[in-house]
C-alpha cells in the first residue's frame, strides 16, 4: 500500500500536475498522514461510492484533478465504475486490488484447514477481469502493475494523470509476502488485448498498458451538445 | 366473425380459450403496455420458447425488477417474483442457489438491469450463475416518464435531456460479454422467430445467458422524437436491422436511428458458479480427510 | 445575501409541487442535482434539467440512487450546493450516504416525494409513512433537518428555506413532501430576488494552516472549506475529531475528555438541539381557546382545515397546529399545549409516526388520538372530524394513545376487529 502512495507522489512529480487541485476520493481508509505527505484533499467516503462521489466533485468543479483509490476489485461500487467509464468522466482510478490467489493459499497454509477453507471460499468464484470491463465500457487509458513494478507504475501514473477522461491503473498489491509471488509470474505486454488479460489459474498475470485512445469526455459532450442547440444562453458550470 | 356476429345480436360473446392461457394470467390481462409496446411481442416469443420446450412451468420462475418490463412477471403463470428497482438478479441468483433445480428466468429492462442493477449484472455474469436474463431495450425510462436511460442514443430528446442526450450509451452485449456471460444475443422485437429460437438456446445454456430485445416505446421514445407510432418502428427495424453471427461485440453500439446489428454473439463455455462449488465441497473434504 | 435574479423565476407561475421544488432549489442558488428516475418525483428532475443549462447549474441522471446521493455529496464538497431529489424506494437506498453526510457535516439537500409504501407500494399514490426514516433512517446516532410543505407555493418556499439551512448548520435537510403535494398544480408566486435571503456557504476566512474542517463556532456548527484550494483536506466517515482525522478512543465518543479533539457525534446532534429554537418552525391557529388541537403536516393539514371548521361550526373549540418543521419535533410547544387541551387529534397518512412524539411531549396529560390512514389516498375528513368529536367528548383518564376506527376500516373489518396501538 505504502508503495503505491509513494508512487503515486512520485506519479503526481513527474506529471506536473497542480496537488493544490487534486482530490484524492477514496472508499478504504488511509493513514491521515497521508494527507499532509501527499498534499491533496482526501475525502474517505463509504464503501464504494468514491467514484459517484468524485463524479459529483468533477461536475461541481471541472479544475479538480480527481484522482480515486478503490479497493477490492470494486465490488460494491461496479455499477459507478461501469458508467463513469461510458460517461467518460475525467477520473483517474487507482484499483488496489489483493484478491486471494486460489493455489497460493493452498500453498501458503497447506496445513491449517481453516484459513484454507476461508481463502478458497473467497476464489470459488471467478475473478473480474477488470482492464477488459473498463475498456469495453469506454475508458481511455487502461494499464495493470504490480505494487512491485515501481517504475512502471509511476512512469503509467505521470502518464495517465494529465490525460482527459476515465483512466483506470489496476494495481495487484495482495498481502507483502505474496508480493514478490505475483511480481515474478507477471509478464509485461503493452497493448494486449484487454479480453486476454484475465487472471487465472497456472497462467502468468498480464501487466502494462492495454488501452490507451481518446474520447469526449461528459463535460466536453455536455458543453458541445449545449452550445448547438442553446447558442449563447447556455452558461458553462464553473468553479464558484 | 362470430364474435362479429355476436355483437350485432347483441349477444354475450362465449369466452374461448387463448392458446397462450396455460402460460399467462388471463385474470391479469388486459395488461399495462401501451399500443405499439414492444414488451407484449418479447413476452410472446418467450412464452412460445416455453410451449416449445415442453419444460414443466413448476420449475420455472421469473423474475423481474420494476419498470414496463418489470410487470412481466406479473403475467406469467409461472411462480413470479416483482422484486424492488434493480435487484431482481440478485434475488434470482438467491433463488438458483436455494434450490439449483429451478429454472431461473429475469425478465426486466435495459434501466433496471443496465443502470441501477448494472453493478448485479456484471457479478451475476462473472460469477456465471445459471441464469437466462431477457433484457427488454426501448433506449428510455418509460414508466416513469421518458427519461434517459443509459442506453439512450446520442442526440436522442427526452425529458431529462431536453436539449438532446449528450452521454455515450451503454452497449449492453459488450458489458454481459466482458463480465463473462456465455450466451449473448440481441434481437428486435420484430425478430419473432430467431427471438424465440434465442431464448430457447439462452434457457438450455448453462450459466449467464443474455438476450437483448429492442423493443419500440411508442408513447415516450417515438413521440418525444417524432418517430411514429409502434408500427413505424417495427418498419424501421426491419429496414436497418443487420443480422451478423458472432459479430464481434465492440461492434455493436446503436446511434440515434442508426443501423441495428442483430444475432447470436457470444456462445461460450465457462464453468458455471454450482459446478465450481460443487468443486470445491470436493476439494474441501479430500483436504479435510487427509488432514 | 440576496439571491441572484438570474435563478429567480419571478412572477406567478401554475405548476405543481415538484416544479415548484425545483424552482425554489434553482433560486437558492443550488447549481447540483444529480437523480435518478421515481415516481412522484422525476418532475422535479425535469424541470431542473430544462433549467440548468441557462444558469450555470448541472443536472445530471446518475446510475441508481446510491450514485446520487454520493456525487450530491462530492458537489457540495467541491463548493456547490447541491441536492438531489426521490421517492420512497430511492430515499431507502440513499440512508447509508445519508450518515456520510450527517458524519461529515455536509450541507445538501434532499427532497423526498413521498408514496404509499412499503417497497414499491402504490408509485402513483400518496403517503407519509416515511417522516420515522427520515429521522433515524441511517445507522448511529445524529440528527436532521426535515420540512414538511402543504402546497406547491410552500414547497418553494421551503425547498428555499431548505437551502438557507443546510448551510447555515452544515447538516442534510430533507424536505417531506408527498405525492399530493408534488403531484398538485396550483398558483405559486415567486417573489424578486431582492426579497429572498440567501444564506451564503460559511467558508472559513482565516490562514488555511488553521483551518481545522470540525473545529465549531460557538454556535456549535463548523466553518467549511472548499476542495482543491489548498486546505489539504481530510474527511472521514469515521469518528474523527476537530482536525477530521480519525479517532477511536471511547472517551472521544462519550466527551469525557475536555480536549479539543472532542468527538463530532456529540456535536452532531447537539448542533441542532441548541439550535432547535431557531430552527423550529409551525403554524397555529385557533389554539387560545382550544380544547382540542389538531397536530398535522403535508397534505394531512390540508385535509383538515374543512374538519375543523365543521367541527368549530358544530360548537367545538378546536384548534390547528400544522408543524412545518417536523424534525426537530416543537416539543416544548406541545408539551405547553398539553397543559391547556383535552386532547390531540393526529392525522397521518401511516399507522402511527409523529403522533408518538405527540404523546411523548404531552406526557401524558392530554389524549391523544390517532386518525391512521393506510397510503395511497389522503383521509376523508369526517374521520378527522369524528376523532375531534371523541377527543372533546372523552372524559376518561389517559391510557396510552387512542386509533380512531375510520369509516373505511369500520365498513371492512367491523367496529372491534382493528388492532389498536
Amino acid at each position: 500500500m505504502d508503495k503505491i502512495i509513494e508512487a503515486f507522489h512520485d506519479g503526481i512529480n513527474k506529471s506536473g500536475r497542480d496537488r493544490e487541485k487534486m482530490c484524492m476520493v477514496t472508499d478504504i481508509a488511509y493513514d491521515p498522514e497521508v494527507v499532509d505527505y501527499l498534499g491533496v484533499d482526501l475525502f474517505h467516503t463509504n464503501r464504494g461510492r468514491a467514484i459517484a462521489f468524485a463524479t459529483g466533485m468533477k461536475l461541481s468543479n471541472p479544475n479538480l484533478i480527481l484522482a480515486v483509490f478503490i479497493g477490492d476489485m470494486a465490488t460494491l461500487g461496479g455499477n459507478h465504475f461501469v458508467h463513469a467509464a461510458r460517461r467518460n468522466m475525467d477520473l483517474f482510478v487507482v484499483c488496489v486490488n489483493d484478491f486471494r490467489y486460489r493455489k497460493v493459499a493452498a500453498q501458503e497454509t497447506p496445513g491449517d484447514f481453516s484459513r484454507l477453507e476461508f481463502s478458497s471460499y473467497c476464489s470459488i468464484e471467478q475473478p473480474l477481469n477488470l482492464p477488459h470491463l473498463a475498456r469495453s465500457n469506454g475508458a481511455v487509458y487502461v494499464a495493470r502493475w504490480t505494487a512491485l513494478h515501481h517504475e512502471d507504475l509511476i512512469n503509467s501514473m505521470a502518464e495517465a494523470l494529465p490525460q482527459a477522461g476515465f483512466k483506470l491503473i489496476e494495481v495487484i498489491s495482495p498481502k507483502p509476502e505474496l508480493l514478490e509471488f505475483f511480481y515474478l509470474n507477471s509478464e509485461i505486454k503493452h497493448g494486449e488485448d484487454t479480453a486476454k488479460v484475465g487472471i487465472e489459474e497456472d497462467k502468468k498475470i498480464v501487466v502494462g498498458k492495454f488501452v490507451e485512445r481518446e474520447r469526449e469526455t461528459f463535460i466536453d459532450a455536455y458543453n458541445k451538445q449545449h452550445y448547438k442547440v442553446l447558442g449563447d444562453k447556455f452558461i458553462k458550470i464553473a468553479a464558484e | 366473425m362470430k364474435a362479429l356476429e355476436a355483437v350485432e345480436k347483441q349477444e354475450e360473446i362465449p369466452p374461448t380459450e387463448h392458446p397462450m392461457d396455460d402460460v399467462l394470467r388471463m385474470d391479469r390481462i388486459p395488461h399495462i403496455w401501451c399500443p405499439g409496446c414492444g414488451i407484449g411481442l418479447a413476452v410472446t416469443a418467450f412464452v412460445n420458447a416455453l410451449e416449445k420446450m415442453q419444460v414443466d412451468l413448476d420449475k420455472v420462475c421469473v423474475v423481474s425488477g420494476i419498470g414496463c418490463t418489470g410487470r412481466v412477471a406479473g403475467y406469467i403463470k409461472t411462480d413470479s417474483f416483482h422484486t424492488t428497482h434493480g435487484r431482481a438478479l440478485p434475488f434470482a441468483t438467491g433463488l438458483k442457489l436455494g434450490n439449483p433445480d429451478l429454472k431461473i428466468v429475469v425478465f426486466s429492462g435495459d434501466g433496471d438491469i443496465v443502470s441501477i442493477g448494472g453493478n448485479h449484472f456484471i457479478h451475476a455474469a462473472r460469477r456465471n450463475i445459471d441464469i437466462l436474463v431477457i433484457c427488454v431495450n426501448n433506449f428510455i425510462y418509460a414508466m416513469t416518464g421518458g427519461q434517459v436511460a443509459p442506453t439512450t442514443p446520442r442526440s436522442a430528446y427526452t425529458t431529462t435531456s431536453p436539449f438532446g442526450n449528450f452521454e455515450t450509451p451503454s452497449n449492453i452485449p459488450q458489458l454481459a460479454e466482458s463480465a463473462g456471460a456465455v450466451y449473448v444475443a440481441r434481437w428486435t422485437s420484430l425478430h419473432m422467430r430467431r427471438l424465440t429460437q434465442s431464448i430457447i438456446e439462452g434457457f438450455q445454456k448453462p450459466g449467464f445467458s443474455m438476450v437483448e430485445v429492442i423493443s419500440p416505446c411508442a408513447m415516450y421514445y417515438s413521440r418525444i422524437n417524432k418517430l411514429g407510432l409502434g408500427i413505424d418502428m417495427m418498419k424501421f427495424y426491419h429496414d436497418n436491422s443487420v443480422i451478423k453471427h458472432g459479430e464481434p461485440t465492440e461492434n455493436l453500439d446503436i446511434g440515434f436511428q442508426s443501423q441495428i446489428i442483430v444475432g447470436k454473439f457470444v456462445d461460450r463455455e465457462r464453468p458455471t458458479f454450482s459446478e465450481l462449488y460443487k468443486g470445491w465441497k470436493k476439494e474441501v473434504k479430500t483436504v479435510k480427510r487427509e488432514s | 445575501m440576496k439571491a441572484d435574479p438570474k435563478n429567480v423565476f419571478t412572477g406567478s407561475h401554475y405548476i405543481d409541487g415538484d416544479v415548484a421544488c425545483a424552482y425554489g432549489a434553482v433560486a437558492a442558488g443550488c447549481k447540483y442535482l444529480a437523480g435518478y428516475p421515481i415516481t412522484p418525483s422525476t418532475e422535479a428532475a425535469e424541470a431542473f434539467a430544462v433549467k440548468a443549462p441557462y444558469v450555470g447549474a448541472q443536472f445530471i441522471q446518475m446510475e441508481d440512487e446510491l450514485g446520487s446521493i454520493a456525487s450530491v455529496l462530492g458537489a457540495s464538497w467541491a463548493g456547490k450546493k447541491a441536492m438531489t431529489i426521490t421517492s420512497g424506494p430511492g430515499f431507502s437506498l440513499m440512508m447509508e450516504t445519508i450518515g456520510l453526510g450527517a458524519a461529515t457535516e455536509t450541507p445538501f439537500v434532499i427532497i423526498n416525494i413521498q408514496r404509499a409504501g412499503p417497497s414499491t407500494g402504490v408509485p402513483t399514490s400518496t403517503g407519509q409513512a416515511d417522516m420515522m426514516q427520515a429521522k433515524w433512517g441511517s445507522h448511529g446516532d445524529y440528527e436532521i433537518i426535515a420540512l414538511a410543505p402543504e402546497s406547491p407555493q410552500e414547497s418553494f418556499e421551503l425547498t428555499f428555506k431548505a437551502f438557507n439551512l443546510a448551510e447555515r448548520y452544515r447538516v442534510p435537510v430533507m424536505v417531506m413532501s408527498d405525492e399530493c403535494v408534488g403531484h398538485m398544480a396550483e398558483k405559486v408566486v415567486i417573489p424578486n430576488a431582492q426579497e429572498l435571503e440567501v444564506e451564503p456557504r460559511r467558508y472559513f476566512t482565516g490562514s488555511k494552516k488553521d483551518y481545522k474542517p470540525f473545529k465549531r463556532d460557538k454556535d456549535l456548527v463548523p466553518w467549511m472549506a472548499r476542495a482543491g484550494a489548498g486546505y489539504k483536506l481530510y474527511l472521514t466517515g469515521l469518528t474523527h475529531g476537530e482536525d477530521g482525522r480519525p479517532i477511536f478512543d471511547v472517551k472521544t465518543f462519550e466527551m469525557k475528555s475536555k480536549s479539543l479533539r472532542g468527538s463530532t457525534n456529540r456535536y452532531l446532534v447537539d448542533k441542532i438541539r441548541h439550535n432547535r429554537d431557531k430552527i423550529i418552525k409551525f403554524e397555529e391557529h385557533q389554539t387560545d381557546d382550544a380544547e382540542v388541537v389538531v397536530v398535522s403536516y403535508g397534505i394531512s393539514a390540508r385535509v383538515a382545515i374543512k374538519a375543523v371548521k365543521e367541527a368549530r361550526e358544530s360548537g367545538i373549540k378546536v384548534g390547528t397546529l400544522r408543524l412545518v418543521t417536523v424534525w426537530p419535533f416543537p416539543e416544548k410547544r406541545i408539551e405547553e399545549l398539553a397543559h391547556q387541551v383535552k386532547g390531540f387529534v393526529v392525522p397521518e397518512i401511516n399507522y402511527g409516526q409523529v403522533v408518538y412524539e405527540v404523546d411523548r411531549c404531552s406526557q401524558g396529560r392530554a389524549n391523544v388520538i390517532l386518525v391512521p390512514h393506510g397510503g395511497a389516498a389522503v383521509h376523508d375528513s369526517d374521520d378527522i372530524l369524528g376523532a375531534i368529536k371523541q377527543a372533546a367528548t372523552d372524559h376518561n383518564p389517559y391510557d396510552r394513545i387512542l386509533e380512531y376506527t375510520t369509516a373505511l376500516e369500520r365498513e371492512v373489518f367491523g367496529e372491534n376487529m382493528v388492532s389498536k396501538i
